[in-house]
């Protein structure tokens, strides 16, 4: 009997000490960026030795990242270009150039603007599956569904070109509408919407809803949390985009892969200013994941569960 | 408020290859004001029926009026009715008040402080106003129940219509729901469809009963008229409880000769006349035990307190009698039974049709009873 | 049969009441669509972005993959001029057909064939190694006596959220000759390793970040599946005098089957599609033959040397193979529901 607890104690201490590395290992590149961006590159590209903890070179390479010509990482007041002068007042009427958008900012647009839309269409589309007849429903139906397994990113050749004769390269929707229908995602929100009770639908229309109004007032909101885990695969998705983001944009307009991506291949790397991208682009979406796991969690598991 | 007739209302549905008839051509009128019970077994074309006149679902052929007005191609929002389902069908993301306003919300055109000041009216009615600020999943089925009513008041429709709505009630509280739904529907005065499988239900709740098989509707009447009088077989069978006894007999003159030595002499063998084949149909409740009648024999005396159910076979015909409680015959025991003629039933071998009802006192309020309203 | 009230209006419609009222009678006088017009009218939207930028895409890269791109085209094929609308369609691009040239030309390119060794290079030596370490943490975390299983499990799949370009520098970074990681190397007495430089340690770190980014992901699934395993069969198990590791092989394993075939087949998939990592990370000075993997090699085949019609047969060779594997997977998901 001793020897079995004693070979349990050996096994738990094992166990924890296997779960307690990998744990280390998975925060070091994390708590690398975070140190490397507050320190000099001579402090921490140092083979003999490294500055291991926190400096107070954060906001000199921050500074020096923005002083950068070919790449703008965080925006800046825009100047106004289209306004009307009254003397004493004056009205801006171009607010978009209220603000020069850098990577972060186009990043965050660019992503929270696929969400919305995307959530909106695959939402719509994945009703339309889940709780009406109508002709050729199947076969439509499986056919966004085959094209589940096609790596969309692939398609990069012929929307370029398409783009183009849109007139829509150096435009975010030109990567925002490419997979604003989501094949996942409608995939996802049909199998969802199945649940509502036809019974609840009929008794909004006994109340008097309109079909679109059944859409909005019964079926979203019943379907937040699916939306939630929805709008997290979305996001990621979005804010992953490097190869289609990296054809389509001019500097400018560059989103965050794109940016680093710039910095990266530089004749001349400098690696202070690229953490402290990295510090910029990484964090925020990290505090995001600590606030919303357990969406992050359902939206993995979500994005799993295919038939 | 008022009536809803319905005009040969035909509603088929393919499913995949096959080809349903729903609801085949019923002809019916609800009365304004009436408390109305489709019953029927499950798949007989109650709740389809219920549908088409509540417009969620398109009549294949025929016509659905509201008094006057003919309804068949308004969407249901335009038909000035409500519904209660079967689950409710509570809004879960909206409190109790929002449930009830939400009908007046989406079509009426009261401002929000008369939407307001009408669900607490209601809510008062139904005794849920400590409620109104609760999400349905923290009510009790009860309570439920209570607000997919309240639903349905608040919006003063032109008719009531109800699937099943006690179905998912344990059995007292659907007791008490039932008359207080009574009682509901008679201070509101609001023709009112409601749809339920259970006979037991239809009768005490319904001013009339429409009974439905296979599509078809079979009867309309008062609960008495479909029990003494019921214009086939089938109705004969699907009301009351126990059901009735029915069994094959051969007709020789005036005599009945039926399984196990069963024999009768009609006193008045009109209804037989012509015939050598008829169904004879004799209720529990009217078999006597006596010691020179039928002989059956006892398998199970099934004891209720105040009277006791005696399961017996004639022949390989097998019977249920509601015998008084003194009656206590032993499995195996042989017993003889009795009726009155006037308490006999006798139906159409071959299509079911009654050939003849009950005759006995407590005469029913029906003009003829021997050729009561057939529909179709 | 409107509802009224019996008392006077209680007020004035608000704003808000306003707008309802409005909407109600927009409503009722727009005419009713039918059941089936309605899901047409909800999907339309997604129809045609699909049909654009799906449809289009998959049919024109197979069309243009038996061609020679020229360059961009800007010959007018429809011209349409009305007062206030006015259309041009032009010809998308300058094309030469080349027959099955593309697709018989992969067979002698040496940088495909390369592209094809690294990819697979990474798929054999990657794909186990974060898959083992996935199930791992999975079982381990799963174990009854596990305090903090929470903090464990949120930190293991904090990589998740990280940018895939972003956190592929920090690996750039890390793996300099002078940085971290051979730091810590030396200081325990060991020699450096050149991670960037050399071909088959440029390689290494690709595996290596791949399986930082994606291990605590898979762990969530496989978390997933170890709790829908039923505790009875364990407890049969334990009666029957199973040991940990004989538990492990006849009870996990089996009954985890079908996830862990998922997560095999989307981890092949994804290192088919890998691309972020490849380019970050080769900027760090290994030879490019040694790290390109098949998607970088189409993006430079396309953007760089603008052979279109040769990256779109790469692309549609690429499609065909990755289809193969999720159809598989498909298949593996959908007995797993059985």
């Amino acid at each position: 009997m001793r020897e079995e607890t004693r070979r349990e104690a050996v096994w738990q201490f094992l166990t924890y000490a296997f779960v307690l590395l990998g744990a280390v290992v998975t925060m070091v590149p994390l708590y690398w960026i975070a140190v490397a961006s507050t320190l000099k590159e001579s402090e921490f590209l140092s083979s003999t030795s490294p500055r291991l903890l926190p400096g107070d070179s954060f906001l000199a390479n921050f500074e020096s990242l923005q002083a950068r010509q070919n790449v703008q990482f965080v925006g800046h007041p825009g100047e106004m270009t289209q306004y009307i002068d009254l003397g004493p007042f004056y009205f801006a009427y171009d607010f978009w150039h209220l603000w020069d958008m850098g990577a972060m900012e186009s990043s965050i647009f660019v992503a929270v603007v696929y969400t919305a839309l995307s959530l909106l269409l695959c939402s719509m589309a994945g009703f339309a599956f889940a709780k009406y007849e109508f002709r050729f429903k199947k076969p439509i139906f499986y056919a966004i569904l085959a094209t589940l397994i096609l790596p969309i990113q692939l398609l990069v050749i012929p929307l370029f070109l398409l783009m183009s004769q849109l007139g829509l390269t150096n435009n975010y929707w030109a990567i925002i509408l490419p997979w604003a229908a989501n094949p996942l995602g409608i995939f996802l929100m049909r199998q969802n919407m199945r649940s509502i009770p036809d019974a609840l639908l009929e008794s909004a229309r006994m109340d008097g809803a309109t079909e679109f109004q059944l859409y909005y007032k019964i079926a979203l909101p019943t379907m937040k949390s699916s939306l939630a885990a929805l709008a997290i695969i979305l996001f990621l998705f979005q804010w992953n985009l490097f190869l289609f983001p990296l054809v389509i944009l001019d500097q400018g307009k560059y989103t965050i892969p794109v940016a680093i991506n710039q910095l990266v291949g530089a004749q001349r790397v400098y690696y202070d200013q690229i953490m402290v991208a990295a510090a910029l682009s990484v964090i925020p979406v990290f505090l995001l994941f600590l606030f919303l796991q357990k969406q992050f969690v359902s939206g993995i598991l979500a994005g799993a569960v295919k038939e | 408020m008022s009536g809803i007739t319905l005009q040969t209302v035909r509603k088929e549905f393919e499913t995949g290859d096959e080809h349903v008839v729903a609801v085949d051509d019923v002809d019916l009128e609800i009365r304004d004001g009436e408390f109305l019970v489709l019953v029927g077994p499950s798949g007989c074309g109650k709740t389809t029926t219920l549908r088409c006149i509540a417009g969620l679902e398109d009549v294949t052929d025929g016509t659905i009026a509201f008094g006057d007005d003919d309804v068949t191609d308004l969407r249901a929002r335009e038909r000035d009715v409500a519904m209660v389902f079967q689950n409710y069908a509570l809004y879960p993301h909206m409190n109790v008040r929002e449930n009830i306003g939400m009908g007046l919300k989406l079509s009426s055109s009261m401002t929000s402080a008369e939407i307001d000041a009408k669900v607490q009216d209601v809510a008062e009615l139904l005794g849920i106003e400590d409620l109104l600020g609760q999400k349905p999943k923290e009510l009790s089925g009860g309570q439920q129940q209570r607000v997919a009513l309240g639903r349905a008041i608040v919006r003063d429709p032109a008719a009531f219509l109800m699937d099943e709505p006690l179905s998912n009630l344990d059995a007292k509280l659907r007791a008490q729901m039932r008359t207080e739904l009574q009682t509901l529907q008679h201070d509101l005065d609001v023709t009112t469809v409601y749809v339920t499988h259970d006979q037991t239900e239809a009768m005490a709740m319904g001013d009339r009963i429409a009974i439905m098989n296979g599509g078809e509707l079979q009867q309309v009447g008062t609960a008495e008229e479909v029990y003494r009088s019921p214009v086939n077989e089938f109705v004969a069978d699907f009301i009351g409880s126990p059901s009735i006894n029915t069994f094959d007999a051969t007709v020789e003159g005036a005599t009945l000769h039926g399984p196990g030595g069963f024999e009768y002499t009609l006193s008045d063998p009109s209804p037989v006349e012509g015939r050598d084949r008829v169904r004879v149909g004799i209720r529990p409740e009217d078999m006597t035990l006596v010691d020179d009648g039928v002989a059956i024999d006892t398998t199970v005396l099934e004891p209720m307190g105040n009277e006791n159910f005696l399961y017996a076979t004639m022949g390989d015909q097998e019977l249920t009698l509601r015998v008084v409680p003194s009656a206590r015959p032993s499995p195996g025991d042989t017993v003889e039974f009795a009726f009155d003629e006037d308490a006999l039933y006798l139906f159409d071998a071959n299509s079911g049709a009654a050939l003849k009802t009950k005759t006995d006192a407590g005469a029913p309020l029906v003009e003829e009873p021997e050729e009561p309203e057939v529909a179709e | 049969m409107a509802a009224p009230t019996s008392n006077e209006p209680l007020s004035d419609p608000t704003v808000r009441d306003r707008a309802r009222f409005f909407r109600q009678a927009l409503s009722r006088r727009l005419p009713g669509l039918g059941e089936s017009g309605v899901g047409y009218v909800f999907l339309l939207p997604t129809f045609l972005l699909f049909t654009l930028f799906l449809g289009f895409p998959i049919l024109y890269t197979f069309y243009l993959s038996f061609f020679r791109f020229e360059g961009v085209s800007d010959e007018t094929l429809l011209w349409i001029d009305l007062p206030g609308f006015e259309f041009q369609l032009t010809r998308i691009a300058e094309l030469e057909f080349v027959g099955l040239q593309n697709y018989t030309a992969m067979f002698t390119d040496t940088l495909f064939l390369q592209a094809s060794f690294n990819t697979l290079f990474i798929l054999l030596v990657q794909v186990p190694l974060m898959v083992g370490l996935a199930l791992l943490f999975a079982v381990a975390l799963n174990a009854s006596f596990v305090k903090f299983r929470g903090v464990f499990r949120t930190v293991l799949a904090l990589p998740v959220s990280a940018n895939l370009v972003a956190y592929s520098t920090v690996f750039l970074l890390l793996m300099q000759e002078s940085g971290l990681v051979n730091y810590l190397l030396t200081s325990v007495g060991l020699p450096a390793i050149p991670w960037l430089s050399s071909s088959f340690w440029s390689r290494m770190t690709i595996v290596g970040a791949v399986t930082w980014r994606w291990t605590g992901y898979n762990m969530i699934i496989l978390l997933a599946g170890l709790q829908n395993i039923p505790q009875q069969l364990y407890e049969a198990a334990e009666i029957d005098g199973a040991s940990r590791i004989e538990k492990f092989r006849y009870v996990t394993v089996p009954q985890l089957r079908p996830v862990l075939l998922f997560v095999f087949v989307t981890s092949t998939i994804g290192t088919f599609k890998l691309f972020s990592e490849p380019v970050i990370i080769n900027s760090g000075g290994a030879p490019l033959d040694s790290t390109i993997t098949i998607v970088q090699y189409i993006y430079q085949t396309a953007f760089i040397d603008f052979r279109l019609g040769y990256a779109s047969a790469l692309t549609y060779v690429l499609i065909f193979v990755v289809s193969l594997l999720s159809a598989a997977q498909l298949r593996i998901g959908g007995s797993a529901d059985a």
